[in-house]
């Protein structure tokens, strides 16, 4: 009679506490089938000699911790570590988290401390790299402007050999805190600053050892400058299946398995809009290097058709993966976009319809 | 007109000198561009050539292009530039040379 009761509560305990989490593998749960719809929006016929139109190169759609659905085209596969952009930012973003988490630094420390070169900008703070508000005066136009384009003489020309050493000479155009621009260079010193907040000798390493490792993540690749920093702003490789690991902990508050790997009050701050964004300033409301679908500065939220809660890594020619923790929903989708007719909340949309029952 | 045509020239020198950074550095970017996105297309991604040729393809041609599987070098030439990059690890991938 004890016994039984034991086990009954056992079970109990069990049904209560399942939640599905990764372990070498995803689990798999029921699979989507009203899927027409999202798929004639994210794969179209695909045209890989003129590169026009969507051309998704995988989606995955996970809830609740279990694989719904997945679909690769062209060249990628559920092997493929592929060019995330700058969603490299938000992974940056999780790997300075556990430092923080360690209390190797504060939000309000000046990035000087850490990163000498910006002495002659000894008000920029790390709070203000998150949010993109260094008011250094950065262009970030990749295609349109190449003459002016911060972004690509830092990746290719002048900055590549030391790309926060490059974004540290800019001038300043506002007070730091102040004023949103988006901008590759801030991204990048936040790399530039790690290396001392951690220090040179684990610097290497931490990526791995602060977040893939304890994700599970067995195959990421982050290139660097010639000097050894991390690219931050957009070199970082992982499979679909891999970065949707990091939207799992984003999505369950810093949490994987057991372990509180991100501090809560971590993610509270890379999920609260910056007050200093204007309207309209973007594709999507800034956080702390995460984007958000918040209403702010008097618009209405950027995706309508996507919960409130929806936040989202972003990276160039179509790289997203979005995070709705109401809906217990993630999502990642890479592609090779070239004509920018790919809209956030068209394919937002079409998943939410597809995963209703 | 004489006037107009020096006011206009001096115009240009003067945008010259002011963006002489800029304009020095412009022609290296289609090199560079090609031989680093090229490498990562290869060797990190795991692409094959001619999806990866396609990949870096760019409204500029370049005029010379070499792949060495070997040492996993890109070297790109364009616009009377000359660029390479190289691949370096399994976790750091591929890096513009300096």
């Amino acid at each position: 009679m004890f016994k039984g009761l034991t086990l009954l509560l056992l079970l109990i305990s069990a049904t209560i506490q399942a939640e599905p989490w990764p372990g070498e593998q995803w689990p798999s749960g029921s699979p989507i089938s009203n899927v027409e719809a999202l798929e004639n929006y994210a794969f179209p016929p695909r045209d890989d000699t003129t590169r026009k139109g969507i051309r998704t190169d995988a989606l995955l759609i996970i809830r609740d911790g279990q694989i719904i659905y997945e679909r690769y085209a062209g060249p990628t596969n559920a092997q493929t570590p592929h060019l995330t952009w700058s969603i490299s930012k938000s992974l940056m973003a999780a790997v300075l988290g556990v430092a923080y988490g360690e209390g190797l630094f504060k939000l309000e420390d000046p990035v000087a401390k850490f990163y000498p070169p910006l002495a002659k900008h000894p008000q920029i703070k790390i709070a203000d790299l998150l949010h993109w508000a260094s008011g250094l005066d950065w262009q970030e136009d990749y295609e349109y402007a190449p003459l002016k384009s911060s972004v690509v003489a830092m990746l290719y020309t002048r900055g590549h050999r030391d790309m926060a050493a490059y974004t540290a000479d800019h001038d300043s155009y506002a007070p730091p805190g102040q004023a949103f621009r988006y901008s590759s260079g801030d991204s990048n010193l936040l790399a530039a600053a790690l290396k001392n907040i951690v220090g040179p000798q684990r610097y290497p390493d931490y990526p791995w050892t602060a977040l893939f490792e304890p994700l599970g993540i067995r195959h990421a690749v982050w290139e660097t400058d010639a000097t050894g920093t991390f690219v931050a702003s957009s070199y970082a490789y992982l499979t679909a299946r891999d970065l949707a690991r990091v939207g799992l902990l984003m999505a369950r508050d810093g949490r994987w398995n057991d372990r509180q790997l991100l501090p809560k009050e971590w993610l509270a701050f890379n999920l609260t809009p910056f007050a200093g964004y204007k309207a309209h300033q973007d594709e999507a409301v800034p956080g702390g290097q995460w984007w958000l679908n918040r209403a702010a500065d008097g618009a209405a939220s950027p995706w309508p058709d996507a919960p409130l809660d929806t936040f989202a890594a972003l990276g160039h020619w179509g790289q997203a993966m979005y995070v709705i923790p109401s809906e217990k929903l993630l999502i990642v989708r890479y592609g090779d976009d070239r004509d920018g007719s790919y809209r956030h909340n068209e394919l937002l949309k079409r998943v939410m319809q597809a995963v209703r029952p | 007109m004489k006037r107009l045509l020096l006011l206009l020239l001096v115009l240009l020198l003067g945008w010259i000198v002011y963006e002489r950074e800029n304009l020095w550095a412009f022609p290296d970017i289609i090199s560079a561009y090609t031989a680093k996105e090229y490498c990562s297309c290869r060797y990190v991604m795991n692409n094959d050539a001619e999806y990866c040729r396609g990949y870096v393809k760019q409204w500029l041609p370049t005029s010379q292009f070499s792949d060495d599987p070997a040492r996993k070098t890109i070297t790109v030439s364009g616009m009377g530039r000359s660029n390479s990059a190289q691949w370096q690890s399994e976790r750091q991938g591929c890096r513009l040379n300096p």
